[in-house]
């Protein structure tokens, strides 16, 4: 059971890694800087910076999980 | 009084088929000249009343189940029957609002369309909305009815708090969070109840503040068609709901990352009850360590 959930904590950290990748590259571009200002800019930045923040907390303690689950495995 | 519960959730269930079929029958009758995206949101407003009136009838019957228990083998029930009930609806309700908001959002940002029609993923939205209303609902109810406050921080305990969760962060930020709050670190560890003091101070307080916002904005955004909202108002609710859905999908990760070491806290969120009094980090099958052992081995947050 933890090692499923451990995979789907996985899953759901890489999704919200890309989540956060599309929020700081749209940071940069000249259409959100045109269309939204440089308050959305730095909101998007902020927002994107602190979403891959947590998801690369939540893939390690994910991985921990995973590995302390195959290593309590009987050889 | 159980029997009178029970009635009032059949007569809500009933309310809600009905209030829902009468708003749909409206919206699909061709009657109006709405497209998919506004009978949704006809809909959707139009149900509402039903569903939190639905909300408040569960957590009527949801109080039925609080109460301390404890089992023969020591374990404590550390959430009733119905506050796990409410937790499991509400985060079905995020799985379906949160990534459909998300890609409302995105979408418009990224200036891209997928092959799915986008009225699809505001249905969704709808849909996941009015769950999380509907348990917000039944929450309020449910809090109202037990007057438990035992995730709060009661009057005059804010000190101790304080300084329990220094001691359930990191070491590396420890000192930091205690300098900034003037927290004297000399002073023991004070012990922690049935929660911890990082779900006290930190987690239920910021989880209620983001669950208000995202409501009473989502409430401002989808009732413009209804009630007339002055533009910078509505304005206002968009930026944020946005800004409270962005905080969710942070919290969320946060919640996860905090829950899934301690092993003992999913399953008390299953299972209702919890063996250890206070939860411990650990990974696989043997536990790391406890919450004293936080204080030699590291924080435990």
């Amino acid at each position: 059971m933890r090692r499923f959930v451990a995979l789907l904590g996985l899953v759901w950290s890489l999704a919200n890694l890309g989540v956060a990748y599309f929020f700081l590259t749209s940071a940069f571009v000249a259409k959100t800087a045109a269309k939204e200002g440089i308050l959305a800019q730095l909101s998007l930045l902020l927002g994107g910076v602190l979403i891959a923040g947590f998801a690369v907390l939540l893939a390690r303690e994910c991985l921990r999980m995973l590995t302390a689950a195959a290593a309590s495995e009987p050889a | 009084m159980r029997i009178v519960t029970w009635l009032l959730v059949i007569a809500g269930l009933v309310l809600v088929g009905v209030g829902v079929a009468a708003a749909i029958g409206q919206a699909s009758s061709g009657a109006q000249p709405w497209g998919n995206e506004l009978s949704d949101n006809f809909t959707f407003v139009k149900a509402l009343p039903f569903v939190l009136g639905f909300g408040v009838a569960v957590g009527l019957l949801m109080a039925r189940t609080y109460g301390a228990k404890v089992r023969s083998d020591g374990a404590v029930r550390r959430w009733s029957p119905g506050t796990v009930f409410g937790h499991w609806v509400l985060t079905l309700g995020f799985v379906l609002a949160l990534p459909t908001g998300m890609w409302q959002y995105l979408g418009g940002i990224l200036d891209v369309n997928l092959p799915i029609p986008l009225y699809l993923f505001y249905r969704v939205h709808y849909i996941g909305a009015s769950i999380v209303l509907f348990a917000v609902a039944a929450f309020v109810s449910y809090l109202s009815m037990t007057g438990d406050r035992s995730l709060l921080v009661p009057r005059g305990e804010w000190g101790r708090h304080l300084l329990g969760l220094a001691y359930e962060l990191p070491p590396s930020l420890r000192g930091r969070y205690a300098k900034l709050l003037r927290i004297d670190l000399r002073q023991p560890r004070p012990p922690a109840g049935k929660f911890t003091f990082y779900e006290k101070v930190v987690e239920f307080p910021s989880w209620s503040i983001v669950l208000a916002l995202i409501t009473i904005t989502g409430l401002i955004k989808a009732g413009r068609y209804v009630v007339p909202v002055p533009g910078f108002v509505l304005w206002l609710a968009s930026t944020l709901h946005v800004a409270a859905m962005v905080i969710i999908v942070i919290k969320l990760l946060d919640h996860l990352r905090y829950t899934f070491p301690r092993w003992s806290l999913m399953g008390a969120i299953t299972t209702t009850w919890m063996k250890e009094r206070a939860p411990a980090v650990g990974h696989g099958a043997g536990e790391r360590g406890s919450s004293a052992a936080g204080i030699a081995g590291g924080g435990d947050t």
